[in-house]
């Protein structure tokens, strides 16, 4: 392994150091997947630092009970490295990992990795036309970086009055605590997002009572969970193309979902009778389906995909509760309709520290600016992947990127895809970087904006694909497929190009070479 | 008048209290004379039930607000009224009138306003119960505390209610700003819908509960031996207080029960004939037709702390 690590110190001192061709941050699916992407483009030169001790990411970290993805297996995993084992349609969260770590093994990525690395900092050099890295006291150099730090790889406990008295467990449904036994315990959860309907069933089986806090209801489709066939497993193992068609035949359906969960239209309403009919069948009390009913159109805010979740909140043991929580007791919590409830432990299932004004880190720009100062309020970048100012700089999961109704790993192979061809240029054709134009960042943005206008999004829920003022920068208004067209398609005309060739050439100095 | 209603919700988050706030054995039950005990427990039962009630038209009211923070605020509301329920019911713990597990049965007009919220409540537009819900606040919810403090002498009853006063200026203030939002709409949509309900079963068998209700408690204080003029005075807050808004008149529902809160203030109008016999011919309405109670109602407790969960009580 070729990796310098530098204290700060050091630095000073002129002695050369190694420069990579990419550096990758984040050893999740997507971190990884971008190492194999490169790595088949001939860029062996590369390092991923990973701020954990192993590979995975979301699925490494999302350890609660009844963990799993809730887009079929088939379509959550990267076309060019499947998985023909998956063991159910929806696989749980600790198959995914193995795949995950499956895949790094697959593919040597390991040896590229630097784990315990997190990045605090980065900074463009544009006299060196290089990226510096900071992880803490270490320091990483590359000619271009790839952001894979993930869209929810943070969580925190809310802001809730009294929350730092409450003596029982406090547990974070993104950092569950694997050792606190659940059995018998009352137990409170706060959330009925996505982490708490996959909680909530498996702890009504263990637990001595469930009390679930709701503030809005979600729409919650039906899960088909069935394991896959044996039968299945050895024609996809023996017969690749079979699990290609399998993938491609889901991949339309939940394209076909996108003309009711992107865009505002009669399809949605059919899915909302889709979700109420759901509710009706079973849900037995009247006045608890009316507390379960959405008020926002569908598609609005996350689709959630159970079979199990109602049936739980109706069990002995448990019970929905919507007053809104008053404030934390140091025994437990208390509503607003002047009760107080005792619990042994809170969950709070109440979702993921989401970065819509950029990663968590600082990040430099080629003049000194602030990516985060730029992005505070209304986030822009071109085709999701770069920013003007932020040159060699490709992100995955970036601004308007997010889909609403399909995997967000066959949005991330487009992203991969553009790196890549990014990297390629600039290696392939010895650039010294290349930095999106504004007016072309511009006009791809009130283009975004304008057809976001007539989505699901905008119809008036708050959700957290929105800022503050309501400003849509997380979500692409559109099918996968023409979003995989636009990522397919790197046009090197949109960048400006500063070329080593035109520095040797006119013997003009280096940070000036910008064209 | 304009109020920020941002404001309000903080306002509103920073002032909640508990049932465990209270020292419910404290002295003073002693103070309640024992014959007076009886018609106190039937006031008090009514009581509770209006504000289950009033809980659940601010249920009704938070699918309809204007904006989403109106539509938290009577989410908080509608808890709120919960809250107060669960006070006099404790209160009504405290003064030794429940047996263990009983809550007081609600009278006949309370099932009915209940069937009829529980049926058709959701579906009126705002104009409707932005009207209404005012009235309800200031005539029964207001006035009857006001009447219950100067009956009753129990210092313990007194701070449950003056925590309750407190929450219902609040909810006061609310309700006359939003019923001015409500007049300010383009008068043509003001009397569509105005027009479109006057003729909807909803709106005709919510009057046809709404008279009765408010008659049957009016008896009920005169059989207290109270006064009627107090709940006169509130009802003439309705008015007051809608006056103060700049658009609030231009609510045609606003006028309706202005004039109809005008008769029932005069004791010498012949409208009380009309109200009293529907008192009277709600008694005969046959309780079997009643649906079930609907499930909302078992939240009510006096429990001020509860660890688990009682079986089943979300599968009814
Ligand atoms: C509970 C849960 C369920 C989900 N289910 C689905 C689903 O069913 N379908 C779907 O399409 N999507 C789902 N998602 C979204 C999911 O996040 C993505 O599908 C995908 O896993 C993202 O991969 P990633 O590699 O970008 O990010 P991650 O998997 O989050 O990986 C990012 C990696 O970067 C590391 N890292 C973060 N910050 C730093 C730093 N400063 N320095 C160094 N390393 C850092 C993290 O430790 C992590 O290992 C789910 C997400 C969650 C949280
Ligand atoms: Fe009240
Ligand atoms: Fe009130």
């Amino acid at each position: 392994m070729t990796v310098t690590e530098l204290p700060v110190k050091k630095a000073r001192t002129k002695k050369p150091v190694k420069v990579h061709t990419t550096l990758v941050i984040g050893a999740g699916f997507i971190g990884l997947g971008t190492a194999i992407k490169l790595r088949e483009a001939g860029i062996d030169d590369l390092v991923i630092l990973e701020r954990a001790d192993r590979v995975g990411g979301t699925w490494r970290d999302a350890s609660y009970p009844g963990a799993a993805c809730d887009i079929p297996s088939q379509l959550y995993s990267f076309s060019f490295a499947k998985n023909p084992g998956w063991s159910r349609a929806y696989s749980p969260s600790a198959e995914i990992l193995e795949h995950i770590e499956e895949l790094a093994e697959r593919f040597d990525l390991v040896k590229d990795i630097q784990f315990n690395t997190a990045v605090t900092k980065l900074e463009f050099d544009k006299r060196e036309a290089r990226w510096e890295v900071t992880a803490g006291r270490k320091k990483f150099y590359a000619r271009t970086v790839v952001v894979a730090s993930g869209p929810l790889s943070d969580a925190s406990l809310p802001n809730i009055t009294g929350i730092e008295d409450f003596e029982g467990a406090k547990v974070l449904s993104a950092r569950w605590d694997n050792d606190y036994d659940f059995a018998g315990k009352s137990i409170a959860v706060i959330g009925t997002g996505a982490s708490a309907i996959q909680i909530i069933p498996e702890l009504v089986k263990v637990a001595g009572s469930v009390k679930v806090f709701q503030r809005t209801p979600g729409w919650v489709m039906p899960r088909l969970d069935v394991e896959t066939p044996e039968i299945a497993k050895a024609v996809f193992e023996k017969l690749p193309v079979a699990q290609q068609v399998t993938r491609s035949a889901l991949f339309l359906a939940h394209e076909a979902a996108a003309t009711g969960l992107v865009w505002n239209t009669p399809i949605t309403s059919l899915i909302q009778q889709i979700g109420k009919l759901h509710i009706r069948m079973t849900v037995k009390d009247k006045w608890l389906r009316r507390q379960l009913t959405p008020e926002f159109r569908a598609g609005c805010k996350r689709m959630l995909m159970s079979s199990d979740y109602y049936p739980a909140l109706q069990a002995d043991n448990c019970k929905l509760i919507t007053w809104p929580i008053a404030k934390i007791t140091p025994k437990g919590l208390q509503t607003c309709d002047a009760l107080q409830h005792e619990v042994d432990a809170i969950v709070f299932a109440t979702g993921y520290d989401v970065h819509l004004g950029g990663p968590p880190y600082p990040i430099t720009g080629l003049d000194g600016q602030l990516l985060q100062e730029e992005w505070s309020g209304h986030p822009e970048a071109y085709k999701s992947a770069s920013a003007h100012g932020y040159p060699n700089l490709f992100f995955t999961c970036g601004p308007n990127s997010g889909p609403g109704h399909n995997s967000l790993l066959v949005y991330a192979q487009g992203q991969i895809e553009y790196a890549v061809s990014g990297i390629r240029a600039i290696v392939e054709q010895d650039l010294r970087w290349i930095d999106v134009k504004k007016d072309v960042q511009d006009s791809y943005n009130v283009s975004m904006q304008k057809r976001l206008r007539s989505t699901t999004w905008m119809s008036g829920c708050s959700s957290w694909y929105l800022t503050e003022d309501g400003f849509n920068a997380s979500m692409y208004p559109g099918f996968a497929t023409q979003y995989l067209r636009q990522m397919q398609d790197f046009r090197i005309r949109d960048y400006e190009v500063a070329s080593n060739a035109a520095t040797r050439l006119w013997n003009i100095p280096r940070d000036l070479a910008a064209v | 008048m304009t109020m920020d209603m941002e404001e309000m919700l903080a306002k509103i988050k920073d002032r909640q209290w508990a049932l465990a706030d209270i020292d419910w054995d404290a002295p003073g039950v002693e103070l309640i004379s024992e014959d007076f005990k009886p018609k106190l427990k039937a006031f008090m039962a009514d009581l509770c039930w209006i504000e289950n009630v009033g809980a659940r038209g601010f249920a009704a009211m938070a699918k309809k607000a204007p904006n989403p923070t109106i539509a938290e605020i009577y989410r908080y509301f509608h808890a709120e009224e919960q809250r107060h329920a669960n006070a006099e019911l404790a209160l009504l713990k405290r003064w030794g009138m429940l047996e263990e597990g009983e809550i007081p049965e609600p009278n006949v007009n309370i099932r009915m306003a209940i069937e009829w919220l529980d049926t058709y409540a959701d579906d009126m537009p705002l104009s409707v119960l932005g009207t209404v819900i005012p009235m309800l606040e200031v005539a029964l919810d207001g006035a009857l505390l006001k009447f219950l403090l100067e009956e009753v002498h129990d210092p313990v009853c007194h701070q449950v209610f003056e925590k309750i006063n407190n929450d219902e200026s609040r909810h006061i203030a609310v309700d006359f700003e939003v019923l001015d939002m409500i007049g300010h709409a383009k008068a043509r949509k003001l009397a569509i819908d105005f027009v479109s309900n006057l003729a909807s079963p909803g709106l005709i068998i919510g009057g046809l509960m709404y008279l009765p209700l408010l008659n049957r408690m009016r008896n009920n204080i005169v059989d207290m031996g109270l006064q009627p003029e107090k709940l006169y005075a509130a009802m003439n807050r309705f008015e007051k207080l809608g006056r103060r808004g700049e658009f609030t008149h231009r609510v045609p529902l606003f006028q309706v029960l202005r004039v109809h809160s005008k008769m029932v203030v005069d004791s010498e109008h012949p409208y009380h004939l009309l109200a009293n016999s529907l008192v009277w011919a709600s008694e005969f309405y046959p309780r079997a037709l009643f649906r079930p109670i609907p499930t909302w109602f078992k939240e009510l407790t006096h429990e001020p702390v509860t660890k688990g969960v009682k079986n089943g009580m979300n599968a009814a």
